[in-house]
């Protein structure tokens, strides 16, 4: 009995601890490696329930001193917040205390000939403005807009098709190329129509070896990338963000079937004819 | 012209139903992507998250997910209670009452999304002749008997499930369990063409088990709804949140007692939701927790003025017996129509040779 109740103790001790190891929170996702790309990113370095309302984003292939935050809204400084990146990466919030929703974020590495840029999307749980307005905002020269973002509760997924518009100074650009990688080595280019405009298929490529997300879903990189040469200046822009694997993977959508029709067959008894008038109908017709 | 296209409260009441189904339901196609986010905090609806075509957001999920994420998380983490970890739970039931405040418990018999789905399949069912079962009997009413599980689901999988995940004694499977047994979950992504929902997540025993629970809920609905009104609706949680604030709203059944109350039963048989009090009792106990504010009973009602739909001191609506004869000549009290009948127009009379 004693050994069951030190087990049961230490069950209710290790619980919280595997919780907040399961949860990632409400964040666009963790990608460990770069192997995968030489696109600049920017990656989550921490997780864990306890930093919900911040996180601490890490630069590949990228190196700036600063990291731009656009909220939703303007905080007390302003829609944007510039945080300085150190050896462990840099540590963002939201923009305007207890405001959530997704911010945008940029790095940028500029010389005379070449401007580089990582953006991002991340979700802050708190309620907040959608991101039409983030979005529609021009935040550098050659941009990749998600058309839309995923809603709560959504995400890019295997098999999918997203829009995404490449704006150059905040004008489509047409017949652009975007290039998508993924963390398990897909690569494949698509090329905006005159709107600006690129439907991206997300390959069906997941391993089993994919890491958990938010939720404990399992869950991957991606990073769109495109370059443009304008006024002397070679850009090079990139947005990265996580996807997960095509619902059917995990799903069975005959198992839920089957319960679906053990429901109709529970019900069937009550449409039995009772061969009786239904009570009321002789005093009120 | 109004008149025309709204001759009774029941045909309004239908329309504002299938207008609200389309917005529940699909309402991004209209006003964007982002619909959900933007009403989110200010409709309550049960349009659920899971559903990417909505214009809606079920106050079960952020009660769910405050719940688990800020104040059990909070909690692990040794904090005391502050207002900055019970705000946000504040906000949202402050959101939900702001609109109850408006809409009160009308919110179930005018805009739910698997109310209207299961009055649908019970006007398929009148029209198919299948017989009607009541949930109330001599004795105890079945009906009554039902109420405490929609508290008890309420109390468990909206409240303290998600408060015991959020601390980490229950696994993450049961974060927001209510949205998993949830049939308006897989009703309102099937009618946007999306079997996700209806398909069972593998490989974590919890989740198969409440989406199969919720899957054959649906299945049972869907077809049980053919001879129940209503069926789910008498377990559902928000029904019973809806119920905690009744008596605080505007908007609410009133009844006048009138010495034919508790014989002709009309009202009664005319609730979709066979609430026995309606007949039995008046002043505040005829209006039940069970009650969805539909007006059926009020169309119902022979006597003038004897029941009323009233917004604060505005009536809306009164029973009156003109009302009530017109009403019941096209659909019985039960939802029953009557049947069209094609007559043969009589043959001329034949000549008598000449």
């Amino acid at each position: 009995m004693t050994t069951r109740f030190i087990g049961i103790a230490l069950l209710c001790a290790a619980l919280p601890v595997a919780a907040q190891q399961d949860h990632a929170g409400h964040a666009p996702g963790r990608a460990a490696g770069v192997a995968w790309t030489a696109q600049p990113l920017l990656l989550p370095a921490s997780g864990g329930r306890g930093e919900r309302a911040a996180a601490v984003l890490r630069p590949s292939g990228i190196a700036a001193a600063t990291l731009d935050v656009y909220g939703p809204v303007a905080g007390p400084q302003g829609a944007r917040q510039t945080v300085a990146v150190d050896a462990a990466g840099a540590r963002i919030s939201s923009v305007t205390p207890k405001i959530g929703n997704y911010h945008w974020l940029v790095m940028r590495e500029e010389t005379p000939e070449r401007v580089k840029v990582a953006s991002t999307a991340w979700y802050f749980g708190n309620p907040g403005p959608s991101p039409t307005a983030l979005l529609a905002e021009p935040k550098h020269e050659l941009e990749i807009v998600p058309e839309p973002l995923p809603r709560e509760h959504g995400s890019y997924r295997e098999s999918e098709k997203w829009r995404f518009i490449v704006r150059l100074r905040g004008q489509p650009l047409a017949a652009q190329a975007l290039t998508l990688e993924t963390e398990f080595g897909s690569r494949s280019t698509f090329t905006t129509d005159a709107a600006g405009v690129a439907t991206v298929l997300f390959p069906r490529d997941f391993k089993a070896e994919a890491k958990e997300g938010g939720h404990g879903r399992p869950s991957a990189g991606f990073v769109l990338s495109t370059e443009k040469e304008s006024d002397g200046v070679r850009y090079l822009t990139a947005f990265n963000l996580n996807y997960g694997p095509d619902a059917d993977r995990q799903r069975s959508l005959a198992w839920g079937a089957a319960f679906g029709l053990l429901g109709l067959l529970a019900a069937s008894p009550l449409l039995r004819r009772r061969g009786q008038v239904v009570a009321g109908d002789a005093d009120h017709a | 012209m109004l008149k025309t296209m709204f001759p009774t409260l029941g045909r309004f009441r239908l329309m504002v139903q299938l207008l609200m189904l389309f917005v529940t339901v699909y309402g991004s196609v209209f006003v964007g992507s982002y619909m959900a986010d933007k009403l989110s905090n200010a409709l309550p609806a049960l349009s659920c998250a899971y559903d990417q075509m909505n214009g809606g957001y079920c106050v079960l999920i952020p009660t769910q997910h405050i719940l688990h994420h800020r104040i059990g998380e909070a909690l692990v983490r040794a904090q005391q209670l502050t207002l900055t970890m019970v705000l946000p739970l504040l906000f949202s039931l402050l959101t939900f009452f702001a609109f109850f405040f408006v809409l009160g418990k009308a919110f179930c018999g005018w805009v739910c999304p698997l109310g209207t789905v299961q009055e649908i399949v019970g006007k398929l069912g009148r029209r198919l002749g299948f017989g009607l079962r009541r949930l109330d009997g001599d004795g105890l009413p079945a009906a009554r008997r039902a109420r405490p599980v929609k508290w008890l689901l309420l109390l468990g999988l909206v409240f303290v499930l998600p408060l015991l995940t959020g601390l980490g004694v229950t696994p993450h499977a049961l974060g927001n369990p209510y949205c998993d047994i949830c049939p308006s979950r897989v009703a309102t992504t099937l009618l946007t063409g999306n079997t996700e929902q209806l398909a069972l997540r593998l490989g974590d025993g919890w989740s198969f088990a409440l989406g199969a629970v919720g899957d054959f809920m649906l299945g049972f609905l869907l077809l049980g709804a053919l001879a129940v009104r209503q069926p789910f609706c008498r377990i559902c949680p928000l029904l019973a949140f809806n119920a905690l604030f009744q008596r605080l709203s505007p908007l609410r059944l009133v009844k006048r007692k009138h010495d034919n109350c508790g014989k002709c039963r009309i009202c009664s048989d005319a609730c979709p939701m066979d609430i026995p009090e309606i007949s039995s009792e008046d002043g505040r106990k005829a209006y039940a927790e069970d009650c969805t504010l539909c007006g059926r009973c009020v169309e119902y009602c022979p006597q003038d003025g004897s029941l009323q739909l009233k917004w604060g001191p505005l009536a809306l609506f009164a029973s009156s017996r003109e009302y009530y004869k017109a009403r019941a000549k096209g659909e019985l009290p039960d939802g029953t129509v009557k049947p069209l009948k094609f007559v043969r127009p009589p043959r001329p009379a034949a000549k008598p040779d000449a």
